[in-house]
């Protein structure tokens, strides 16, 4: 807000700049004609003094004439002058363009191109300061935007779009038709229409311009239309005539306005405690301020009787406190009056404004649920093995974190010896599911077989496995952070508009989780295997005694579970660093995805992950600033769901939930 | 009562005597009561051990006997910690504060030194004004009814609404967990009013007794902890003998046939949840101030799965092995990561402990549970059996 | 006296689509042993469970004792208390605990964890709960661990415990499976000397035990009474020998 405010002030001194520039082309032309002055070089010795020393405030006339003249010539000279690459030869005092090498310069004529080389004594570089290469630059505009290069005009239009001043507006329009090429011809009408909505001379134009102006979202349109609206905070006895936004209830914050008015100079500042503690201590008389002892000065009803004491004597000015502050609110308006004067154009602003912001806020309502749906793809990875193993084995596998982790580093084992990160991903994705599927073997083999039927003990045993892995990782990695790198491809993100955008890994990531969905079903819909997964899930008696052997379906279950948490292990090292903690970072989420979801059930567990993604980012919206915060309500969510649904969203039902 | 109480769980008896011989002998080898073999570091670190046996015992009772696995306790601990730091850290920086703003020549008002002590305590997270949840920091009496009440409160409401639903198993100790989680990434923040990731600190210092050098209140700690031990330790073994340890230890092992009994299983597990939880609030209330410090991390799920790790290698249902667990894992623990044990040379690779003892925890406690359920305490079996 | 002790009217329970009990009425009366048949799925567990309180039926009505209180809605161990003792199928004793402390679990006395709590041992307590052990012939195994004991102990201790609780409607699901004839015969006799001061409900599989029990008989097929009666009577009920019996006897 400062910054537009700053530049909207300096707004005044151009709205006739152009008017001027056409009189004054025209004038030259004109000239131009009769004293047939055809070379740039005589037109510089003409105005030497200026060319050498500019200034900001007369170097536009010069300029002008240059233009005018409408030699070839002039841009070229422009640009070089802008980069301080014109000397001036300090005998003769003409100018030429010089680069500098070893002592010597080689100098281009201005007029004829002709080279020559001097030595750099005798010869003054001139260095134009900020302010006037700005002027300089401006005048380029009209040149670059016509330029055959299309390279120039563009990066015409993005100083444009960086620095937009009302003279850039009649060359801009006068460009226009001119333009071939599509894309910069949508990008001029479109900086035409944003000039015209803050410069243009006719204020039904302007109105027309902020009118189009609501049909976008772009972050430069906003600017745009609150630039325009930029107030500037004022305080008086009484309103003033002027283009006033909102005037403000002092009481809403006395102390701040009570500020303003202090530094309007309409006010003292209020006697601080500290000051009334300066005071006191600066008035000590035989132990007593004002006749009250030292002593008792420890409350503030003591202080201010011996302050009032020492104001009434004239030691000290009146003590100004609460009730003066609010006598000098009360007598003062204090309002933020725009800076546009005229309230048409200030309300049509408005009014596009809240249009164009409405419009952003349901663009940002696709964009969190894109977000909301790519946080949930990454929670479902990661909970979709967890689900398998808890659901067919009623096992809780606490060391599947450490799976997510041994997955991503082997990603990242695998980027250091393949340097293709393409190639690396697509070999990391079946090596991780063969060495997390071997460890979740291992596990199941060693370990669980042991444990079923005492659930809490295949908790602390996971866990037992868990710590002794992370601490593995540790000891091999390191403690600090590894990188596991996307292919180039995957870099950058899939912009749909200024509000809603996507990175390409998340999309990935997105497609990843529907593959593996896809795959878990077909598993366990269309596979032999999956088959008896779900019968012993069901019923693990009867299976076996159909002659399926639940011990080999357990292994095979607790591998594809763990499987799948190395290939989320590599989705999640890609977005996220790769530490020997990023398991436990996602496990209680996972847990939660799992509970909530219902158990043993794939599209639970796919409802788990949407709801806490959702919800996490949802509450994350409502406070954007604090994901910690975001975390604590969602757990809390979750236990009160618990309440309600104890068995998840999608429960099983009948006499096989019972138990 | 109390005799045949005693008289019929003769291990109270013999836990009693031992905790008693190693309190005197930790006293007679003191710096400030004894002959200074034991530096004071040494009796904190002891002190701190009994506060985490008192834990462990509230484990046990929830885990051993209730069988539910509480993953959940070391907040409570945590909570009891917090509780009596608020009104440790309050005390001392008044002290301070009143003694710099004595030397002024204008005596301070209550605001401005309500201001200051404020500017000291929440200075590191950007504030000075004191949250509405220090109310009572000012007051010893109603800080320690906090250790007591809010993990009493806390375990309550929660446990009403998990055991109400008929949560149990392995899902009721994720929930547990994902309490913990809650409670500690919501002390995390800054704006939690208890200092954020910061924390409390300098507890150590005891606000009246700062004249007393640290030696004398440890091993006074180092007393109450073990006091607490003690009178814990029956509070448990009384609770859990006789027909409510049968009606526990029923729920523990089929909570359906209990509830077809005729008994409120949500009633019972609820009050052993409570209790517990309480217990575990004092504990952790006597151990901070032993540590010094106390900050979010502490609260840390983790913390709580370790507990249950010390129990179950100690021994669960049986009290005394929850100790044992507690003690051993915990003195272990700092030995190995303290760089106290050697490092072992293997020629190609060097073990070092502080590296490599996680390692080892993790998997000892994969061979316990699958060899060895019945933990350390189990070969106390071989010993008592005997003569029987 | 009441003429009847529980009533059950009109319950239906549907699993995912699958009724489960379909409209069955059924009644008891306060004292008297009856048994109840049926294949397997007929829905005699789920019938015992609605009565418990482990499951809520979907319409239906079960109306207990002279104040004709419904039990839908009270938890299984308002229920329990109120005077419904239920035997599982599979012995279920606390193992780990001595048959004393089993018997003592469930003998009639306040159930409150602080009455609990601060429960103190009485001679009248140690005298029932000699008088039940000696009822069930586990006298000399009172200090036992419950584990230990043999499968047929084991459902005699869980027979014990009902009898302390002293229901005034006990439910036993299969008592006899898994005993010898002379366990069997023993356990007939327990359950008839029960039955004549309150309601005792078997429900059996075992033809050859259910003709021991001498007693009426009701049978389910499929959610609902089939037939009720002698089990003469319901023997010779051809629909019960084309759904059960028959197949029984094959």
């Amino acid at each position: 807000m400062g910054g537009a405010t700053i530049r909207a002030a300096t707004l005044p001194k151009y709205p006739e700049f152009p008017m001027r520039l056409l009189l004054s082309a025209l004038f030259f032309m004109l000239s131009a004609l009769a004293s047939s002055a055809q070379d740039l070089q005589s037109l510089l010795q003409e105005n030497a003094a200026q060319i050498a020393k500019p200034s900001r405030t007369s170097i536009g006339i010069v300029l002008d004439q240059m233009v005018a003249t409408g030699l070839p010539q002039v841009p070229a000279f422009l640009e070089e002058w802008s980069d301080k690459n014109v000397w001036q030869d300090e005998a003769t005092g003409l100018f030429y363009i010089a680069t500098e090498g070893d002592d010597v310069l080689t100098l281009t004529d201005i007029d004829t191109g002709a080279q020559t080389t001097a030595p750099v004594d005798g010869f003054q570089q001139l260095k134009p300061n900020g302010g006037v290469r700005r002027v300089i630059g401006t005048a380029l505009v009209q040149f670059q935007l016509i330029d055959p290069d299309t390279t120039r005009r563009t990066a015409a239009l993005e100083s444009i779009a960086r620095r937009p001043e009302a003279s850039q507006l009649a060359p801009l329009i006068a460009s226009l038709d001119g333009e071939a090429d599509p894309v910069l011809r949508t990008r001029k009408a479109n900086l035409i229409t944003i000039l015209s909505a803050r410069f243009a001379e006719d204020p039904a134009d302007r109105i027309a311009a902020i009118e189009k102006l609501a049909q976008e979202t772009s972050v430069e349109t906003r600017a745009v239309l609150n630039q325009i609206l930029a107030t500037k905070p004022g305080v008086a006895t009484e309103l003033p005539e002027a283009n006033i936004a909102v005037q403000h209830d002092p009481m809403t914050d006395p102390d701040g306005f009570y500020a303003a008015l202090v530094a309007a100079d309409l006010a003292q500042p209020l006697t601080t405690p500290a000051a009334i503690r300066a005071a006191m201590e600066a008035h000590i008389v035989d132990g007593r301020v004002g006749d009250v002892p030292v002593a008792q000065l420890h409350t503030d009803a003591a202080r201010a009787r011996a302050y009032a004491a020492l104001a009434a004597a004239g030691t000290v000015p009146p003590l100004l406190g609460e009730p003066e502050r609010n006598n000098a609110l009360r007598s003062h308006v204090f309002y933020d009056a725009y800076i546009e004067d005229d309230p048409a154009i200030t309300a049509a602003a408005r009014r596009a404004l809240d249009q164009v912001e409405n419009a952003v806020a349901l663009a940002q309502t696709v964009d969190l649920g894109l977000d909301a749906l790519s946080l949930a793809s990454i929670y479902f990875l990661a909970a979709i093995g967890l689900a398998i193993t808890f659901g067919v084995m009623g096992v809780i596998n606490m060391a599947h974190g450490e799976f997510i982790m041994m997955g991503a580093y082997t990603g990242y084992v695998i980027q250091l010896f393949i340097p293709d990160y393409t190639i690396a991903i697509l070999v990391a994705l079946p090596v991780a599911f063969a060495i997390t599927f071997a460890a979740g073997v291992t596990m199941e083999r060693l370990v669980i077989r042991h444990l079923y039927h005492r659930p809490l003990e295949t908790l602390l045993a996971t866990f037992g496995i868990s710590i002794a892995l992370q601490q593995l990782a540790k000891n091999i990695f390191g403690t600090q952070a590894r990188p596991l790198t996307s292919p180039a491809w995957l870099d950058g993100a899939w912009i749909i508009s200024d509000v809603i955008q996507i990175s390409y890994i998340r999309i990935a990531i997105f497609f990843m989780a529907l593959f593996f969905l896809a795959l878990i079903l077909y598993i366990l819909k269309r596979t032999r295997l999956g088959l008896e997964v779900r019968a012993v899930t069901q019923n693990p008696g009867m299976a076996a005694s159909m002659g399926i052997n639940p011990d080999r379906i357990n292994m095979l279950t607790f591998g594809l579970g763990s499987g799948i948490a190395g290939i989320a292990g590599v989705a999640i090292g890609l977005y996220a660093k790769v530490t020997s903690e990023m398991g436990a970072d996602y496990i209680v989420q996972s847990f939660m995805t799992v509970v909530v979801g219902g158990v043993g059930n794939v599209w639970g567990t796919l409802a788990g992950a949407s709801l806490i993604g959702g919800l996490q980012k949802g509450i994350e919206w409502f406070n954007p600033s604090n994901t910690l915060a975001a975390q604590t309500y969602m757990i809390l969510f979750i236990i009160l769901f618990i309440q309600f649904r104890p068995k998840g969203i999608v429960a099983l039902k009948g006499r096989a939930a019972a138990d | 009562m109390h005799n045949s109480f005693i008289a019929r769980n003769p291990s109270v008896l013999w836990f009693l005597a031992a905790l008693g011989l190693f309190t005197f002998g930790v006293t007679l080898l003191s710096e400030a009561t004894g002959i200074g073999l034991i530096s004071t570091s040494f009796v904190k670190t002891l002190g701190k051990t009994l506060c985490l046996c008192l834990i462990a015992i509230a484990m046990d009772v929830v885990w051993g006997y209730c069988g539910i696995l509480s993953l959940g306790h070391f907040a409570f601990f945590g909570i009891g910690g917090y509780a009596i730091g608020m009104w440790l850290m309050y005390a001392r920086t008044e002290t301070i504060v009143l003694s710099s703003l004595a030397g002024q020549t204008i005596p301070a008002t209550p605001q401005e030194i309500s201001d200051a002590i404020g500017n000291q305590i929440f200075g590191v997270v950007g504030s000075s004004e004191f949250p509405l949840i220090w109310a009572f920091s000012d007051s010893l009496v109603l800080q320690l009814a906090m250790v007591v009440l809010i993990p009493g409160l806390l375990a309550l409401v929660f446990g009403w609404l998990a055991f109400r639903s008929r949560v149990t198993g392995v899902y009721l100790s994720i929930l547990t967990q994902a309490m913990t989680l809650a409670l500690s990434l919501y002390l995390f923040q800054n704006d939690s009013g208890l200092r954020g990731n910061n924390g409390l600190s300098g507890l150590q210092n005891i606000p009246g007794f700062e004249a007393t050098p640290q030696a004398t209140i440890s091993i006074i700690f180092f007393l109450a902890s073990a006091f607490a031990l003690g009178a814990g330790y029956v509070f448990f073994a009384w609770v859990i003998s006789g027909k409510m340890g049968s009606v526990v230890q029923g729920i523990r092992d089929n909570e359906a046939r209990v509830r077809f009994l005729g008994y409120q299983v949500e009633g019972y597990k609820l009050f052993i949840f409570t209790i517990t939880a309480i217990v575990s609030g004092i504990a952790g209330a006597l151990y901070y101030p032993q540590a010094g410090i106390i900050n979010p991390g502490e609260i840390a799920p983790i913390a709580s799965i370790y507990l249950a790790v010390w129990v179950a290698i100690g021994g669960r249902g049986r009290l005394y092995g929850a100790v044992i667990g507690a003690a051993f894992v915990s003195l272990l623990s700092s030995w190995f990561t303290g760089g106290g044990a050697p490092d072992i040379n293997l020629g190609f690779y060097t073990i070092q402990w502080t590296d490599w003892w996680l390692v080892l925890l993790g998997l000892s406690f994969v061979i316990v549970t699958l060899y060895f359920p019945k933990g350390i305490g189990g070969l106390f079996d071989y010993l008592v059996r005997k003569p029987s | 006296m009441i003429a009847t002790l529980l009533e059950v009217s009109g319950v239906t329970v549907t699993f995912d689509g699958f009724r489960a009990i379909n409209n069955l009425s059924i009644q008891f009366p306060p004292t008297g042993l009856r048994a109840i048949i049926g294949p397997n799925g007929a829905g005699k567990t789920t019938f015992m469970d609605i009565v418990t309180g482990k499951t809520k039926p979907d319409e239906g009505r079960v109306v207990w004792g002279e104040e004709n209180i419904s039990l839908l809605g009270l938890s299984e161990s308002d229920i329990a208390m109120r005077g419904i003792g239920r035997k599982f199928q599979k012995p279920t004793v606390f193992e780990a605990q001595t048959v004393r402390q089993n018997l003592a679990m469930a003998l009639k006395n306040p159930r409150g964890p602080f009455a609990v709590l601060t429960h103190r041992k009485t001679a009248e307590n140690a005298a029932k709960i000699d008088a039940i052990a000696a009822e069930i012939g586990l006298t000399d195994s009172l200090t036992r661990i419950a584990g230990e004991l043999s499968h047929g102990q084991k459902q005699w201790l869980e027979i014990g415990m009902l009898l302390a609780q002293d229901p005034r409607l006990l439910l036993v699901d299969e008592p006899a499976a898994g005993m010898t004839v002379e366990e069997r015969e023993k356990t007939t006799d327990i359950l008839r000397r029960a039955a004549k001061t309150r309601s005792v409900v078997v429900v059996e599989h075992d033809m050859e035990f259910v003709r021991r029990l001498d007693c009426k008989v009701t049978v389910l097929h499929e959610g609902a009474v089939l037939a009720e009666g002698s089990l003469d009577h319901v023997a010779s009920n051809q629909t019960v020998i084309d759904v059960y019996l028959g197949r029984g006897h094959a």
